[in-house]
């Protein structure tokens, strides 16, 4: 008995000194609001209780501004608002909860407002984009965007810079491969969240096993019609430049025509029946496609619902893609989110990600405690996909603003709106 | 107040007037000029956005590339009200004249379909279209129809989907308007020798029915003279059979008020749409709402989307304004019965 009513003390002890935590991040978000909202975008908020004491009591007015010498102590604020894709974290099924999310709040004090609000990322960025554009906060400390979107918002000087001071597990645990991305070479603004593939979906049933991405533009009989193409720009030109001989990692407007013309001689050929986002693995699973250009975690669904599809990397290739954790310009509580990000570079808690949401993890030491947790995934191609299929995944490369019209442009006759 | 008023009763329909107008210049007029300012800008999202009167070109520009998307719209809607006409008229005639006592039920039966959302609607109906679905399976699997026959990703998907959604929106005006007749009408022109319309109703039917068939054949891309005869038959059997003079001279013209409220609540929110096309079409089938949705959204193209609206909605404007005439606003508004 004496020990619970201690341990309700104790919350409650926390509870208040969480509440005054929460006054002064509150206090700092406002600040740091306002800071921001000019022209600097890495200003970080560093309000702190322990600010006063660094100023002596002899400083008049008149004296020089000594830089405090000691970094101010930063506390974790009372709420995290973070957006993300739907199925993109742990989820408990039966009480629909989020086991990590919950233990980073019993952690850091903090309850994290998360939200399953992305499926698109166009459609967000319209969301977001009169704020950023405003200087005013969009509402999100942390949201989850792909390697593109998150180009953009760096070109447009949209984001936060990470503070790593606050982020060891970051700085030590990702992998080697996102260490020297061209568009943020030093990790300044994107901690990847999930990695995944995209290849052919088939139906092995009705096409028999295919290994070659040329497939996708070959007229047969047995998926004449019943070819999906991607929505997403980056894929399906990724994918024909691949099938053409060129390398998506180094698109120009030269590969961007010949793809185009490749699609379109297709398109007309009779061979395409519609250019789709997520909606394929519908089709897939219904029948109305038996060919598709496919996600590798959506494939993995798709897999358990109907046995006969198959996802493959081609043998010419295929597209890797990330999306990435990102701190919008001016979010309320960029301390909290940095906490946050580290908090999932952590392997222990990455790999309890993982083991639900089936993609490729960033996190360096989260594959082997997933084997050990779970043995058998250790033999599953998508969510562990083999050292030679890795090393075929290209990242579409970097597009200047001009070349990403240009091919958003040529795309859309393509998806039949141009 | 009521003192106030009272004294000064001209104010009191501005009074009345007053919440719609706001709403409106908050919600529509101020809009509304946002997106002509935008409509008339260069530039992009990373440089900026700078605005002109020299741009007017946007609207050319974006009239020639996106011309034929105009083109398909209309064909779609048009088509779409036409059907959602041929198949909302006998529904309404018959819960306004024989309904008798399950009328409010029969009404409910129309909206509850209304209770679901839009998208769900949609995406059952790419369930039930679907390729070997509920309706084709059977019929491919009894060698009725050849393996590759496909409704979806056509542009027949689309416009079913489109009649399927605005069905209640025609049904509903044309009911209110055939259920305020008044019946000794009816029974006026019954007394005065108005018996079944026989070999004008036949003539009358060959026409409009072998019309409609070439029309939503060249719509669909789908038969024209087979839909041509088969349409000019069904409305030869219709006109003679089953259509009165009383209905001709009297039923129908005072219910032309229903048809035009339900064709503009049909036809106007059909040529805008872009989910039908979006779910049920394919790359050949999208109309200008996708448009506009690809350059607002992706391509971040603000001026052309604002034109492409712009656009839009003035064609739309002049279109229901000699709509109008033709139909005769004067009568429509007065009410005649």
């Amino acid at each position: 008995m004496a020990e619970q009513e201690q341990r309700a003390l104790g919350t409650l002890i926390t509870r208040r000194r969480m509440l005054q935590g929460s006054a002064l991040a509150g206090v700092a978000a406002f600040l740091a609001a306002c800071g921001t909202s000019g022209t600097s975008p890495s200003a970080a908020p560093t309000v702190g209780p322990t600010v006063g004491p660094t100023v002596g009591p002899t400083v008049g007015p008149t004296a020089p501004t000594a830089a405090p010498t000691e970094a101010p102590v930063q506390t974790p604020s009372a709420e995290l608002n973070w957006a993300n894709w739907t199925y993109y974290i742990d989820i408990d099924e039966e009480t629909n909860r989020y086991p990590t999310l919950e233990r980073f709040g019993a952690k850091y004090g903090t309850k994290v407002n998360y939200q399953e609000i992305i499926d698109d990322n166009d459609v967000f960025f319209g969301t977001i984009k009169d704020a950023l554009s405003g200087g005013q906060d969009t509402g999100w400390d942390v949201v989850t965007l792909t390697d593109w979107m998150a180009q953009r918002l760096i070109r447009l000087g949209w984001l936060e810079k990470l503070d790593k001071t606050n982020m060891p597990n970051f700085v030590a645990n990702l992998k080697d491969r996102f260490r020297s991305r061209s568009w943020d070479p030093g990790n300044d603004y994107a901690a990847p969240w999930q990695s995944g593939m995209t290849g052919l979906g088939y139906d092995e049933k009705v096409t028999g096993p295919l290994t070659s991405v040329k497939a996708l533009f070959t007229d047969d009989p047995r998926w004449r019609g019943k070819v999906e193409y991607l929505t997403e720009m980056r894929d399906t030109i990724g994918l024909t430049m691949i099938s053409l001989g060129l390398d998506p990692a180094e698109p120009d407007r030269a590969g961007c025509d010949a793809s185009i013309a490749a699609i379109t001689a297709a398109q007309d050929a009779g061979i395409i029946r519609d250019v789709k986002g997520n909606s394929y693995a519908e089709d897939l699973k219904s029948g109305d496609a038996v060919l598709a250009m496919a996600w590798s975690g959506d494939m993995e669904q798709a897999v358990v619902e109907k046995e006969s599809l198959r996802f493959t990397i081609p043998d010419e290739g295929g597209i890797i893609w990330t999306d990435n954790l990102l701190i919008p310009r001016g979010a309320a509580h960029k301390y909290t989110a940095e906490l946050a990000v580290d908090f999932y570079y952590d392997p222990l808690n990455a790999a309890d990600v993982e083991l639900y949401v089936y993609y490729l993890c960033p996190v360096k030491g989260a594959d082997e405690i997933m084997v050990e947790k779970q043995p058998d995934i250790a033999e599953d191609p998508i969510a562990f996909p083999p050292a030679e299929v890795q090393a075929r995944l290209v990242d579409f490369g970097a597009l200047s603003e001009d070349d990403e019209k240009y091919f958003n442009n040529q795309f859309a006759s393509v998806l039949g709106v141009g | 107040m009521a003192i106030f008023l009272r004294r000064n009763k001209r104010l009191v329909p501005y009074l009345l007037l007053a919440p719609g107008i706001l709403w409106l210049l908050v919600f529509y007029v101020y809009p509304g000029f946002q997106m002509l300012i935008s409509s008339l800008w260069s530039g992009s999202l990373e440089k900026g956005f700078t605005f002109s009167l020299d741009n007017w070109t946007n609207y050319t520009e974006a009239l020639s590339r996106f011309g034929g998307y105009y083109l398909r719209s209309i064909g779609y809607a048009a088509a779409a009200t036409i059907l959602t006409f041929l198949i909302a008229y006998p529904l309404a005639y018959t819960i306004a004249f024989k309904g008798g006592r399950s009328k409010n039920l029969l009404l409910f039966l129309v909206v509850a379909p209304f209770f679901t959302s839009f998208l769900l609607r949609v995406i059952s109906w790419k369930i039930i279209l679907g390729d070997s679905g509920i309706v084709f399976g059977p019929l491919k699997d009894l060698g009725l129809l050849p393996e590759d026959f496909r409704v979806l990703a056509t542009p027949i998907a689309v416009i079913s989907g489109l009649t399927y959604d605005f069905l209640p929106f025609m049904t509903l005006p044309i009911y209110v308007a055939l259920e305020k007749i008044d019946r000794r009408l009816v029974e006026a022109a019954e007394d005065l020798y108005a018996g079944p319309w026989r070999r004008g109703g036949a003539i009358a039917g060959i026409a409009l029915g072998g019309g409609l068939g070439l029309l939503l054949g060249q719509i669909f891309g789908w038969w024209p003279p087979f839909l041509a005869v088969g349409g000019a038959l069904a409305g030869a059997l219709v006109g003679a059979f089953f259509i009165s003079e009383s209905f001709v001279r009297v039923t129908f013209p005072l219910s032309l008020p229903g048809v035009f409220a339900g064709s503009l609540l049909t036809f106007i929110p059909a040529i805008g749409d872009y989910i039908n096309a979006e779910f049920l079409g394919n790359p050949d089938t999208r109309m200008i709402g996708n448009v506009i949705q690809n350059r607002f959204l992706t391509q971040n193209d603000y001026p052309t989307a604002a034109a492409l609206s712009f656009i839009l909605m003035a064609g739309i404007l002049v279109a229901v304004a000699i709509y109008a005439r033709a139909l005769g606003t004067e009568e429509l508004t007065a009410g005649r019965v």
